[in-house]
């Protein structure tokens, strides 16, 4: 049973196609990296995946449940989580209650209460090592903070599948190693599927992903094992252009 | 903060405020009037703050419900006056109705507005209450636009002096308890997943959908516990001060401005921001116009502006922000 799986899954704004038929299967646990140039649908695929949008044409299921036209709040219980591109923080609120907030309305919503997500997000804060700034208002934080009290609060919903949007976009090229190390283990030893969108860092996707999907003007256009797709001569028009005729 | 007791502390600061209030209005001879004012602001924005400040959406049309909650109160008396055994229950039936009537119009309202975002939320709101108004009085409902007096039926209830206790003292005791009653619902809400939902929401509401919570429903909750809050206070600082009710001072977009002057200005979200903010608003107001006969809306916009530039997230939310790590935070939330 696949974990997540879209079938040809189409999305339009007025006449234009962002997604044009997509099909992919994501397995629980798994690593994978999508990949393309800037308009390609990356965006607009989280979207549909994580029920900001519904899709026009197509289906998605999540543990073979259709969760085609379900709302997002209730695709969170299921374990679905995500991040945001651009940090999205509760700004006036603690990066402990923002944490807390993950494990309260996530997979474990429904069993815990405020003081045992606070305990939770006790735990995970430090595992993403962010314990001397428990206190602070996340509005507060540096840009690589508040992206790392995104990641803790989407971890304290108990996903089992994480959409990780340009989770390294704007970081310093070692800072960038860190956290791929550093999301890689963590999913490793929490279980979780990883599908993190990725526009022009190779270096994070070459490190982390097992599998990459490359999307070119709404359409899948290569799903392979990440050596494979990055030679892909389909990926090099798309990021460099024709190559030159004898 | 992990222990029960501690919870709960912030509730201290504020009943203490309403104690003395009390007690000054009760002990100095003269000042119960003004007081009851002072009480009368705190409940408004304690009701207030439930849904402005922790959802951060702006209800124009507010005042509508504390419009039906007296009118729940006022269909009470005129009606149930005559059956002699129910005695002063009519009263307590009356606080019922306000609460239902409330309820009723914040759900109906809420259902179909708090779909909406931000300014549209604010554009609709505005209509609800002027047509509200002009359905009461064009329908001829409730008596229309002749608005109902209910002295007699007061007095045949409570006796001549029992009524005039209640107007001059009671009411405004029951203000008091409802202020105390919304502090502390907002109080357990802020310290519950309804908290932590609102606060998400009020940020960053796609964020707050994508984390599992189901905004709408959650807007609902603050809406409506909002409104009953406002139908309690119409019934009891309206309906029993003074005994009749009409359309147009019932329904006056007025006491929705001033609801808001009075959560922004203390700080909206806090616990203790509508009693400061309702000390503020109160006492200028009152004493503006005793010095300033005429001249208190020119003195008393320029120093809200002034407020709101100084403390732009209100006194308490200042004051709140300041002493975070302090033992005093503890007590301001």
């Amino acid at each position: 049973m696949a974990l997540l799986k879209l079938e040809e899954v189409t999305k339009r704004f007025g006449g234009l196609i962002a997604v044009n038929a997509v099909s992919l299967e994501i397995e629980s646990g798994e690593f994978v990296g999508i990949v393309g140039p800037n308009g390609s649908g990356k965006t607009t695929l989280f979207n549909v995946i994580s029920g900001v949008f519904f899709p026009e044409e197509g289906r998605v299921y999540f543990e073979d449940k259709d969760i085609t036209r379900l709302p997002p709040y209730r695709r969170a219980p299921l374990g679905l989580g995500r991040t945001f591109q651009i940090p999205r923080p509760f700004a006036s609120a603690s990066v402990r209650e923002n944490v807390a907030v993950g494990a309260m309305f996530g997979v474990l919503g429904p069993e815990v209460n405020v003081d045992q997500s606070l305990e939770i997000a006790d735990q995970i804060i430090e595992r993403v090592g962010l314990q001397e700034h428990r206190a602070k208002q996340a509005g507060a934080l540096t840009p690589v903070e508040k992206k790392l009290m995104e990641i803790a609060r989407a971890l304290a919903m108990k996903p089992k599948l994480l959409l990780m949007d340009e989770a390294m976009a704007g970081m310093h090229p070692s800072d960038i190693d860190g956290m791929v190390q550093f999301i890689k283990s963590l999913a490793k030893d929490e279980g979780i599927a990883v599908v993190a969108m990725v526009e022009h860092i190779m270096r994070a996707v070459v490190g982390m992903a097992e599998q990459v999907i490359v999307l070119d003007q709404g359409s899948k256009i290569v799903d392979a094992p990440t050596k494979q797709a990055l030679e892909d001569p389909k990926v090099i028009e798309v990021y460099l252009g024709h190559p030159p005729e004898e | 903060m992990k222990k029960d007791t501690g919870k709960y502390l912030p509730l201290i600061p504020v009943f203490a405020v309403y104690l003395v209030l009390f007690l000054v209005g009760k002990n100095m001879s003269g000042m119960w009037q003004l007081m009851a004012m002072l009480l009368f602001y705190c409940a408004l924005g304690q009701a207030f703050n439930i849904f402005l400040g922790m959802t951060g959406y702006v209800d124009f049309g507010y005042v509508a419900f504390m419009g039906v909650g007296t009118y729940g109160m006022a269909l009470s008396i005129v009606h149930l006056a005559q059956y002699e055994g129910l005695g002063a229950w009519v009263i307590v039936i009356g606080l019922v109705m306000a609460i239902l009537f409330s309820t009723a119009l914040s759900l109906c309202v809420g259902a179909v507005a708090l779909r909406l975002r931000g300014a549209y939320f604010a554009i609709a709101t505005i209509g609800v209450n002027e047509g509200f108004r002009f359905l009461i009085e064009g329908a001829r409902i409730w008596n229309g636009s002749e608005g109902m007096i209910f002295m007699a039926e007061l007095n045949r209830i409570l006796g001549r002096d029992g009524a005039s206790a209640l107007a001059t003292f009671w009411a405004d005791v029951m203000v008091l308890v409802i202020a105390a009653l919304a502090a502390t619902v907002t109080l357990v809400y802020m310290r519950s997943k309804i908290g932590y939902a609102l606060t998400a929401l009020r940020e960053d509401e796609d964020a707050a959908k994508v984390m599992g919570i189901n905004v709408t429903k959650f807007k609902i909750v603050a809406f409506v516990t909002s409104a009953s809050f406002a139908g309690l206070v119409g019934a009891t600082s309206w309906a029993l001060k003074t005994p009749y009710v009409f359309p147009p001072e019932v329904f006056e977009i007025h006491y929705t401005i001033e609801a808001i002057i009075i959560v922004l200005l203390g700080g909206a979200g806090t616990l203790l921001g509508p009693v400061a903010g309702g000390l503020i608003y109160g006492l200028s107001k009152y004493y503006l116009s005793i010095f300033l006969p005429g001249f208190q809306l020119l003195i008393f916009a320029p120093i809200i502006i002034c407020i709101i530039v100084l403390f732009p997230e209100g006194v308490v939310g200042m004051f709140k922000k300041r002493f975070r790590d302090s033992a005093l935070g503890r007590y301001i939330v």
